[in-house]
């Protein structure tokens, strides 16, 4: 098949297209149709927390502890490791016994990176010693 | 013979520890050091000598290939050796009399500062001079040329503190530089027609492509003699030698005396088949030789600075050297070389030992009746003066000397102008010599004798002195028996000397006449000299003779004559172009870069925005130019 | 996956190995020597194993790599660069604030990513191996923490090293949308055939990919970042970055687009051409007045790997042989350089302004004479490898016929003297009065010995270039 022809890239990429007209579609009839149909208005406490919730405080430029970055990190990179788990997990039988071991060895470092960043005391949350 | 690479390579070693470790070793570590790796390669060339006279190689030559630089197209520089007749006995030269004057030396230089620079040039020289006579090819040759003229240079400024010494060793540098010169385009013309550099190939190249007598061998000949006149301190490029006198005795000893300045001997001798091909050039050599050993030998006997004397006689003895290659005795010239390298550096170091003894005395008219004081150093001075005069029959400067006189005459190149001056100059050096012999031994005490010299001053003395007066009976001419071990230790890397048959049977004559002229000599200096200056009527000399003695004493005014031709000009011609056009151009270069500096580092702002939009510019840029070029 | 996969991916195996075992050392007991003994055995193993398959038939591995000689070779020199910088941060780190141990882990990886991309045979093994060295290479240009220049330079070159990273990835996808395959051969043959009916978006790809490959090799106009991060980043990490990230990446270049012929292709001829011709001027001309010698350094080599395409755009049968010859001679240089650089330098204070050189002879002879082989390494005089490099690089262009580009590599590296000669006379004028001399502690063993291995081979491979000629000639063939 030649990709570069136009005529057969588009039908392969047809359900693709529809997808994406679909969800771009979803979202403005959600969003236009609130905008139609709500009501507005503007009152004292419009742009306050909902019902009885506490007013906010000071200024929302504070410092988070460096650990929130440092867990959401760790957190996006264990969490995407693990998709190749999935992919593998999606093969598992074409792969046969050299992916199990190959992924015995990827999830082994995984292990160990773990067991690096709790050595270090990446983990914990206060200051260690 | 896998070990002929060790025999340079000791002297460079030697040069490296001292030149690297220098300040750390101790006087004696420095000397044994200094001493120690001219002493090895002596051995090891003796060895080499033996082995070679034992086993006679094929093609008369050892050779060994160590190692090859680059190669491109034609061009293959290698660090090759060519070992024949001729560089053994230079070798031995070399090594041999290098071994005793750096001896020497442990003595001469003991109070000096900068022991271990003094040893490190020297070795650094024997090293070099080792890869001049060693190479087999021209490229090496030069490399070990241009070594020796470092190593001269940087020892006749060793005592850098003085200007004038400084002086001297800049002017032996640009005097020497002019022939080589000439010499590095006669190896471009060489490498140029006959496509190689190895000296073997390039004789039978130059042989096959080149008919006799044609311009073009005559023009390489030339360019070569060049160098030669140069280094050798020929007329016109003489006038360096007297001022390296400059440096501390066993310089001029192992280097304007011995060695380095027999080197454009070496050189005419080594591409004689070269000259051969080209009569008008050996002719031009035996010109200059036979004007040079005369025009010396006048300038010698006027000088008042003994190391001076020695410096025209050198001057003199290699115009005999050169005389012989011009009338094709080859190997009479390098006996002379041999022999005039033992009795000259005898009486150098000799020299050395009476400046030494009288705390840097140089002048002869302050010495004088250190017989009684000095007996050592009297006896084995007599027996180098003896050898230079060419006393007959005892002395071995007599056989090489009347080799060269003889042959001058009776070679199928030789005539009797050139017997002549050969003769005449012999009758000079016999006057110069025993002139300074006399004022320095002979008559009152002039100045205290401070130091005797030691013993590493004087085993060099005495091994010299048997040198200079034994060294002759390796060749004996007919009349006196026939021994020809020389000629025939160096018929296989030059040809023997063709003697005009008309002229061969009066040899008995000629050398009779030359003895007795000698020995007449002799007597006239004895009666001259023998008593000091004061003894004689002051102010007696007639006008004329002064002004010839000042003009002789001036070494016949070259350093004048060129002050006028070259140096003033030159500076004239600077001084004009002081502020030249070119140079006010090349500074403009040099300001537009300095804009252009200014202009690009105002780019380097240290801000990221600034980065990533050059990036992003760059970035346009690179895809326009993919789209549309 | 066979038996011969992993054989010929033994290098790479036993540096991830290595890189495993210095993190569970660390993360078990911390020990500095410990950790630089497990680095040097890791990479020592690493470099037998180079040297027992490296001789193998070429073979593809997946379809990512292709092991063949001129990645073995390319590994060689990494792993030996690598090797170096370790031993040159073990002085320099001992007495750094806090724990430095990581610093070799991430050297490891930096290096594994390295020899991934000298060995890539596929866009995506290029884009892994690009990641991989250049986050390790933020992290080891900012490694020291308490000062701001080094930050500072870890900083900018993550952002700048991003936006190249951008184009790359942008040039990849439209080579793909143009070509369906990511393969190097098969991108080669297409813009090899294509001539001059090359769609645009192709030649927009390889556009983008030659300002990835530009970013990482400094070429003028993506040489911004280059002078503030060699000065800013810790001297080691500096002469990493400026040996083990540019060959990488010229093994790289060689497997993207010398297979193209460049009579077929000008566009890229041109591109890369003019490339070349600014960096040779612009890094030159950065360098003249200059005062800190980490960035001459720097702009030196903007220069350099000018010199090396003017070898590479040569396009004769000596032009990647000239291109592998020319990187190999500057990596013994650069190592030798900054090993100088780095022994005269602490944690806290590299040794880098003008004065803090003036005057090294008198105290330490032996650095400011290898600092000074190195320079006239640099400046291309004979007896050294950079004078065999760029003279192989102009024997190549001359066979090439690329005229303009020899005589902007000769006359430019004529005023380079200028610069590098600077630097000597400094060297060798009297020390300052008034002048604490950086560190009189003396010389490690570690830096002695790269310093003095660099400095035989770049006199080895300069008086005698032989074996190293034959060894490339053997791997380009």
């Amino acid at each position: 098949m030649d990709v570069n022809d136009p005529v057969t890239s588009i039908a392969t990429i047809w359900p693709l297209m529809v997808f994406l007209l679909a969800a771009t579609g979803l979202v403005i009839v959600m969003i236009g149709l609130s905008a139609l149909l709500g009501q507005r208005h503007w009152q004292r406490t419009t742009g306050e927390p909902f019902e009885s919730g506490m007013l906010p405080t000071g200024t929302a430029r504070i410092r988070f502890d460096v650990k929130f970055y440092l867990m959401a990190m760790f957190f996006v990179i264990f969490d995407l490791e693990a998709i190749f788990i999935f992919a593998w997990a999606a093969s598992v039988r074409q792969l046969g016994w050299f992916g199990y071991i190959e992924m015995l060895i990827f999830v082994g470092f995984l292990l160990l990176a773990l067991f690096y960043l709790w050595r270090v005391g990446a983990l914990e949350w206060g200051t260690k010693r | 013979m896998q070990s002929f690479w060790l025999i340079p390579a000791l002297p460079l070693a030697g040069f490296l520890i001292l030149a690297l470790g220098g300040g750390r070793l101790s006087r004696g570590a420095a000397a044994v050091v200094g001493v120690g790796s001219v002493g090895l390669s002596a051995v090891l060339t003796f060895w080499a000598v033996f082995a070679f006279l034992a086993a006679r190689p094929e093609q008369g030559a050892f050779t060994q290939n160590v190692w090859q630089w680059i190669a491109v197209a034609d061009l293959t520089p290698a660090i090759a050796f060519h070992v024949d007749a001729l560089t053994l006995t230079m070798m031995g030269v070399i090594t041999g009399v290098g071994f005793f004057i750096h001896l020497y030396s442990v003595g001469y230089m003991a109070g000096e500062t900068g022991y271990a620079r003094f040893f490190a040039y020297m070795n650094l020289f024997v090293s070099a001079m080792l890869i001049l006579v060693m190479a087999d090819n021209l490229l090496l040759l030069y490399l070990g040329w241009e070594g020796v003229g470092l190593c001269s240079y940087l020892l006749i400024g060793f005592w850098y503190r003085d200007p004038a010494n400084g002086y001297a060793a800049r002017k032996a540098f640009v005097v020497t530089r002019a022939g080589d010169t000439a010499m590095a385009i006669g190896l471009f013309l060489l490498f140029d027609r006959l496509g190689t550099l190895h000296i073997q190939e390039l004789m039978q190249r130059a042989v096959d492509t080149w008919p006799a007598a044609s311009a073009m061998p005559t023009i390489a000949a030339l360019l070569l003699l060049g160098g030669a006149v140069g280094k050798s301190a020929q007329l016109p490029l003489q006038t360096w030698l007297p001022d390296a006198m400059a440096g501390p005795t066993p310089v001029s000893a192992l280097i304007h005396a011995a060695t380095m300045v027999t080197a454009g001997v070496y050189l005419i001798a080594r591409t004689h088949v070269l000259f051969e091909l080209a009569p008008a050039a050996l002719t031009a050599v035996a010109a200059i030789g036979a004007l040079t050993l005369l025009l010396a030998g006048f300038s010698a006997l006027c000088q008042t600075d003994i190391k001076r004397v020695l410096a025209y006689s050198t001057i003199s003895q290699i115009g005999y050297m050169f005389l012989a290659l011009g009338v094709g005795a080859w190997s009479a010239a390098i006996f002379h070389l041999v022999t005039h390298a033992f009795f000259k550096a005898l009486l150098f170091l000799g020299a050395g030992a009476v400046i030494h003894a009288l705390d840097g005395e140089q002048e002869l008219s302050r010495m004088g009746g250190l017989r009684r004081e000095l007996p050592l150093t009297f006896l084995t001075f007599l027996a180098g003066a003896a050898s230079l005069a060419a006393l007959p029959l005892i002395t071995a400067g007599f056989y090489s000397k009347d080799m060269i006189i003889w042959e001058a005459y009776a070679a199928a190149r030789g005539s009797l102008i050139w017997w002549f001056a050969a003769l005449g100059g012999a009758l000079l050096t016999v006057v110069y010599t025993f002139r300074m012999f006399f004022r320095v031994f002979e008559g009152p005490l002039q100045t205290r004798v401070h130091h005797a010299p030691g013993v590493s001053m004087t085993l060099p003395l005495v091994v010299l002195a048997v040198l200079s007066l034994t060294a002759g009976f390796v060749e004996m001419p007919r009349t006196l028996g026939g021994v020809h071990l020389f000629s025939t230790f160096m018929a296989g890397a030059l040809p023997m000397v063709q003697l005009d048959p008309a002229r061969e049977g009066h040899e008995w004559f000629f050398q009779v006449l030359s003895a007795g002229l000698v020995l007449l000599a002799l007597l006239v200096s004895w009666r001259l000299f023998r008593r000091p200056i004061a003894h004689r009527a002051a102010g007696a000399d007639s006008p004329l003779k002064a002004a010839l003695q000042r003009w002789w004493l001036a070494g016949w005014g070259f350093d004048w004559l060129y002050d006028r031709l070259f140096v003033r000009p030159y500076i004239f011609l600077a001084r004009i172009n002081r502020n030249d056009v070119i140079d006010s151009g090349i500074d403009q270069i040099a300001r537009g870069a300095q804009t252009l500096y200014r202009t690009a580092s105002a780019t380097q702002t240290g801000r990221l925005r600034t980065y990533a939009a050059s990036m992003a510019l760059g970035a346009a840029l690179v895809i326009a130019l993919a789209v549309w070029s | 996956m066979q038996t011969a996969d992993f054989t010929a991916l033994t290098p790479l195996l036993l540096l991830a190995a290595a890189i495993a075992a210095v993190m569970l050392q660390i993360a078990l007991k911390r020990s500095h020597i410990l950790t630089i003994v497990l680095t040097l055995a890791g990479l020592i193993a690493a470099m037998l194993g180079v040297l027992a398959v490296g001789d193998m038939p070429a073979r593809q591995v997946t379809p990512l790599v292709t092991m063949d000689r001129l990645a073995f070779f390319f590994i060689g020199l990494i792993l030996t660069a690598t090797a170096a910088t370790a031993l040159l941060g073990c002085r320099y780190w001992e007495h750094a604030v806090g724990q430095c141990e990581e610093y070799y882990l991430l050297l490891l990886v930096a290096a594994l990513g390295a020899c991934v991309l000298a060995a890539a045979h596929h866009f995506a093994a290029f884009f892994i191996g690009l990641e991989i060295l250049s986050i390790s290479l933020f992290t080891l240009m900012a490694f020291a923490r308490r000062r701001m220049a080094s930050v500072e330079a870890g900083l900018k070159y993550l952002v700048l090293a991003g936006i190249s990273s951008a184009f790359l990835l942008f040039g990849i996808a439209l080579i793909y949308a143009d070509v369906g395959s990511l393969a190097f051969p098969i991108w080669t043959a297409r813009l090899q055939a294509a001539g001059e009916t090359v769609s645009p978006l192709l030649l927009i790809g390889m556009g983008m990919t030659v300002i990835g490959v530009g970013f990482k090799l400094a070429l003028v106009p993506f040489h911004m970042w280059t002078a503030d991060i060699y000065q800013g980043a810790p001297a080691p990490t500096t002469a990493f970055v400026a040996t083990v990230s540019k060959s990488a990446m010229v093994a790289l270049l060689l497997r993207l687009f010398a297979p193209v012929d460049f009579t077929a292709e000008p566009a890229l001829f041109w591109t890369l051409a003019i490339l070349a011709f600014a960096s040779m001027i612009v890094g030159n001309i950065l360098a003249l007045r200059q005062d800190s010698v980490k960035r001459i350094l720097a702009y030196s080599s903007i220069a350099h790997m000018g010199y090396l395409l003017v070898a590479f755009l040569s396009g004769g049968p000596a032009a990647i042989a000239a291109t592998v010859f020319y990187i190999t001679a500057y990596t013994i240089t650069v190592l030798g350089a900054f090993g100088v650089v780095t022994v005269l330098s602490r944690t806290d204070a590299d040794a880098d302004s003008m004065s803090d050189f003036q005057g090294l002879f008198f105290s330490h002879p032996w650095l400011a004479g290898v600092f000074m082989a190195m320079l006239l390494s640099l400046a291309g005089i004979p007896l050294t490898a950079g004078f065999i490099g760029k003279f192989y690089a102009i024997t190549a262009g001359a066979q090439g016929g690329i005229w303009w580009l020899i005589i902007t590599l000769v006359l430019t590296s004529a005023a380079s003297l200028f610069y590098y000669l600077r630097i000597v006379v400094a060297m060798f004028s009297p020390p300052l009065e008034n002048k604490t001399q950086p560190p009189a502690a003396g010389i490690s063993y570690s830096g002695g010995l790269v310093l003095t291995v660099m400095t035989v081979l770049l006199i080895w491979v300069g008086s005698a270039p032989g074996p190293l000629i034959d060894l490339i000639g053997r791997i380009t063939q």
